[in-house]
C-alpha cells in the first residue's frame, strides 16, 4: 500500500507522532468551529502546502489521494444545490423544473469545503503518520489497551492477508479464474473462504509468535 | 461507501460518536473478558479483524462491469456474533479512514452506528430467525448478507437525511433513499450471491472450523449455532 509507504519514509516522519496526531485533530475542530467556506479552503490549501513541499510528499501521489473524495463530494453537494433548499431561487435550469436555491447552494458550498478541509486534515496524519504511532497515541484519550493491541496485531496481519490474497489471485487467473460473471463469483469465494481458514491457521502461529516472546497482552514500544 | 470526512454538520458528528460508543464500550468490554479467561483469542480477533478488513477491500464483479466493495456484514456477524463485529469493525472504519481514505476520523461514529451497529444487528437477526426456522443454509446467508447491506445504507439514508434535512426531512430521505437504492440494490443482491459461495466453502470445512471458532462461540455470543447448524 502506497500510502503506508509514504507514511513511513516522507520528511515530517521524524515529528513527535503526538503532535502530528493533536494538529491533526485541532484542524478538523476548527474547521467545524470556524465553518466559514474561505477559511476551510485556506487550511485545505495550507495542508496541501506542507505535504507537498514539508513532507514531500511526491505531487502526483497527493493528486490522487485527494481526487477520489474531492470528486465524491463535488457530486454531492452538486447533487445538493439542485435538489435541496426553500429559499429564493437564483438560477433556472429550465430542465424538470430543477432550479438553484440560494440557500440550497450556501449549504452546498459550506459543506464542500467543510468535507474538503476535513479530508487534507485527515490526510495530513495519513500521510505523515505511520498507523502503529497513530494507535499508540489513542492510548492517551482513554481507548481501552485491549483495542489498541487487537488493532496493532490487525495492522501487521493485514499487509501478510494482501500478499496472500495477491498471491492467490494470481494462482486462480492462470487457471482460468475470473472468467465470465458466474466464474468470477465462484472465484472470489473460492477466494476468500480460502483466506479465511488459511487466517485461522495465521492465528495460531501469531499466538505461538507472541508467546514465545512473552507477550501479557501488550506490546512495549520505544517513544523516543 | 461510508459518509466523507467533514460531511456532516459538527452537532451530529458529535451526536452519531454518543450513540455509537456506548456499543463499541460494550464489545469491548465483553473482548476483555474473554482475552482474561481464553489468552488464545486475541490473536483469533486481530486475524479476523483483517479479514474483515480485507473482505471490504475485494471488489465484487457486479453485471454493469462496475465493481464494489462488500460489506462484509452478514458474513462476519454470523460467524462472530453483533457484538465482537461492532468493535472491530470500528478498527476497520479506523484503518479505512487511514489507509485507503475512505470514510473519516469526524464520521467515525457516524459509520460505526451504520457499519458496526445497524448493519451487523440486522443480518444477524436475520441469520437467526431464519437459522431457527431450519430453511438451508445457503438462502439464510444470502438474506444475512443482503439485509446487513442494506440496512447499513438505509441508515446512512437516516443519518443523511437527518443532518440535511432540506427542505424537510422526509423529502431529504426519499432522495437519499432513491440514491442509495438505485446503486446499492443491486450490490446487497451481488453481496448475497457472494455470501453464498463462500459459506458453502466454509460449510465444507465445517469440523475444523468449529474446532477453532469455540472459543468465540461459547464465551463471546450466546448464538450456539455460528457456523454449524447445517
Amino acid at each position: 500500500m502506497e500510502i503506508d509507504y509514504i507514511a513511513h519514509t516522507n520528511e515530517l516522519r521524524n515529528i513527535n507522532s503526538s503532535i502530528k496526531f493533536i494538529t491533526a485533530i485541532f484542524l478538523m475542530i476548527l474547521v467545524f468551529i470556524v465553518n466559514i467556506p474561505i477559511f476551510s479552503f485556506l487550511i485545505a490549501f495550507l495542508i496541501a502546502i506542507i505535504l507537498l513541499f514539508l513532507a514531500k510528499v511526491p505531487i502526483k501521489f497527493y493528486l490522487k489521494f485527494i481526487s477520489i473524495p474531492f470528486g465524491f463530494s463535488l457530486i454531492t453537494c452538486v447533487i445538493m444545490a439542485f435538489f435541496f433548499g426553500s429559499g429564493t431561487i437564483i438560477y433556472e435550469t429550465g430542465i424538470l423544473d430543477i432550479v438553484i436555491r440560494e440557500d440550497a447552494l450556501v449549504l452546498a458550498i459550506l459543506t464542500f469545503s467543510r468535507t474538503l478541509a476535513c479530508f487534507s486534515a485527515l490526510g495530513f496524519l495519513a500521510l505523515t503518520t505511520p498507523i502503529a504511532e497513530v494507535l499508540n497515541n489513542l492510548d492517551k484519550i482513554k481507548v481501552p489497551k485491549v483495542f489498541i493491541e487487537i488493532a496493532l496485531l490487525m495492522y501487521t496481519v493485514i499487509f501478510v492477508f494482501l500478499e496472500q490474497v495477491k498471491i492467490m489471485t494470481n494462482a486462480q487467473q492462470t487457471r482460468m479464474g475470473y472468467n465470465g460473471i458466474k466464474n468470477s463469483y465462484r472465484s472470489l469465494g473460492l477466494l476468500v473462504a480460502n483466506l479465511f481458514l488459511r487466517s485461522l491457521d495465521k492465528s495460531e502461529q501469531l499466538q505461538r509468535t507472541l508467546d514465545s516472546r512473552g507477550y501479557s497482552g501488550e506490546l512495549p514500544k520505544y517513544n523516543p | 461507501m461510508h459518509i466523507m470526512e467533514g460531511f456532516l454538520p459538527g452537532i451530529w458528528a458529535i451526536i452519531w460518536y454518543i450513540v455509537s460508543i456506548p456499543v463499541v464500550i460494550y464489545g469491548i468490554i465483553r473482548i476483555k473478558k474473554l482475552a482474561e479467561e481464553v489468552p488464545d483469542s486475541t490473536s483469533l480477533l486481530a486475524v479476523s479483524g483483517a479479514f474483515m478488513f480485507i473482505l471490504s477491500s475485494l471488489k465484487i464483479p457486479s453485471v454493469t462491469g462496475s465493481c464494489s466493495h462488500p460489506t462484509g456484514n452478514g458474513i462476519g456477524a454470523a460467524i462472530f456474533g453483533p457484538a465482537v463485529v461492532s468493535v472491530l469493525a470500528t478498527i476497520t472504519l479506523v484503518f479505512q479512514a487511514l489507509l485507503l481514505a475512505h470514510g473519516g476520523i469526524t464520521t467515525l461514529g457516524a459509520n460505526i452506528f451504520s457499519m458496526g451497529i445497524v448493519g451487523p444487528f440486522a443480518a444477524w437477526g436475520i441469520y437467526k430467525i431464519l437459522n431457527n426456522r431450519g430453511i438451508s443454509p445457503s438462502i439464510t446467508i444470502f438474506f444475512a448478507a443482503v439485509f446487513g447491506n442494506l440496512f447499513t445504507y438505509i441508515t446512512t439514508s437516516f443519518q443523511l437525511a437527518m443532518a440535511f434535512p432540506e427542505p424537510t426531512f422526509q423529502s431529504a430521505l426519499i432522495l437519499f433513499l432513491e440514491i442509495f437504492a438505485l446503486t446499492q440494490i443491486p450490490l446487497a443482491i451481488a453481496e448475497g450471491f457472494l455470501a453464498i459461495v463462500i459459506w458453502d466453502q466454509l460449510m465444507k470445512y465445517q469440523p475444523k472450523l468449529l474446532e477453532k471458532l469455540n472459543v468465540l462461540k461459547v464465551k463471546i455470543s450466546s448464538n450456539k449455532e455460528i457456523a454449524g447448524d447445517s
